[in-house]
């Protein structure tokens, strides 16, 4: 496998339609948990992206990006579904529409 | 060859998974789908040469992260939304908004802004490349700061995760 069969353009046409389909989920959807799910998938739109430019370099500091933004992936997925559960504990909705004030 | 064959059921798995994440109402059955897109994601990794990013790709998302999504998900008990294609003032324009998005993404990708300077597909892969081996070496020389940085950003995130779950709003 030294040479690309496929061409780079191929794998940068997924990860932008991905990325779209994640971008419709956020503007679209209502519910808080499917807003996050959305924002894994343009996150790991771009992380193919990552992985495809850096075959296509021969580097490797791509997939080092990509092994960053799965931790602060981690990081966001741990401390938002927190603040998700504090708000349907308080409120008893996860919708985004209904939690429009900063006072509890 | 293999690889176009592959290419193909990955990315076209990938999509179909990813429509029914954004258009399922259920929200066990978007999670579920999600992890189908991360297993295609994974699987494309492969062909990519980055065999170690796929396995984490398998072992933190699809396993750790998903798990976290599910338990939310079934703690909650989220009523289902409204329908999702209910004439709504402000759906057309996210679908209009994202086809924007779209269009401009495929410009840049079919204008070759960026492969500029590098021939297609004509850079012979140093050996090793995206062993595990390689990518510690790398990391823990070249990326040994943003590494630690990392570090004291999940504990962060453990602490305000703690902190923010257990509050009683009285």
């Amino acid at each position: 496998m030294q040479t690309l069969s496929v061409p780079l353009e191929a794998y940068q046409l997924v990860a932008a339609l991905l990325f779209t389909i994640g971008l419709i989920g956020v503007l679209v959807r209502r519910s808080a948990l499917i807003i996050f799910m959305s924002i894994e998938l343009m996150l790991n739109a771009v992380n193919l992206s990552f992985v495809a430019f850096s075959r296509q370099h021969g580097q490797m500091d791509g997939q080092i990006f990509v092994f960053f933004v799965m931790s602060v992936a981690a990081a966001e997925v741990a401390v938002g579904l927190a603040i998700l559960v504090a708000i349907f504990r308080n409120r008893e909705t996860a919708n985004v529409d209904e939690v429009h004030l900063l006072k509890g | 060859m293999l690889e176009p064959v592959l290419f193909a059921l990955f990315s076209v798995s990938a999509v179909v998974f990813a429509f029914n994440v954004v258009f399922r109402r259920n929200a066990v059955h978007c999670a579920l789908h999600l992890v189908g897109v991360l297993l295609s994601l994974s699987g494309m990794f492969v062909l990519l040469n980055a065999q170690f990013i796929a396995a984490i790709q398998i072992l933190i998302y699809a396993g750790a992260i998903m798990v976290l999504f599910l338990f939310v998900v079934m703690l909650l008990n989220v009523k289902g939304e409204a329908p999702l294609l209910t004439p709504g003032a402000w759906k057309g324009f996210g679908f209009f908004f994202a086809l924007i998005v779209f269009v401009e993404l495929l410009y840049i990708v079919l204008s070759q802004g960026g492969t500029e300077g590098t021939p297609a597909a004509a850079v012979p892969l140093p050996p090793g490349f995206g062993s595990p081996a390689e990518i510690g070496r790398i990391l823990y020389s070249t990326w040994l700061f943003p590494f630690e940085v990392t570090s004291i950003l999940l504990l962060i995130a453990v602490i305000g995760a703690v902190v923010l779950a257990k509050r009683k709003f009285a």
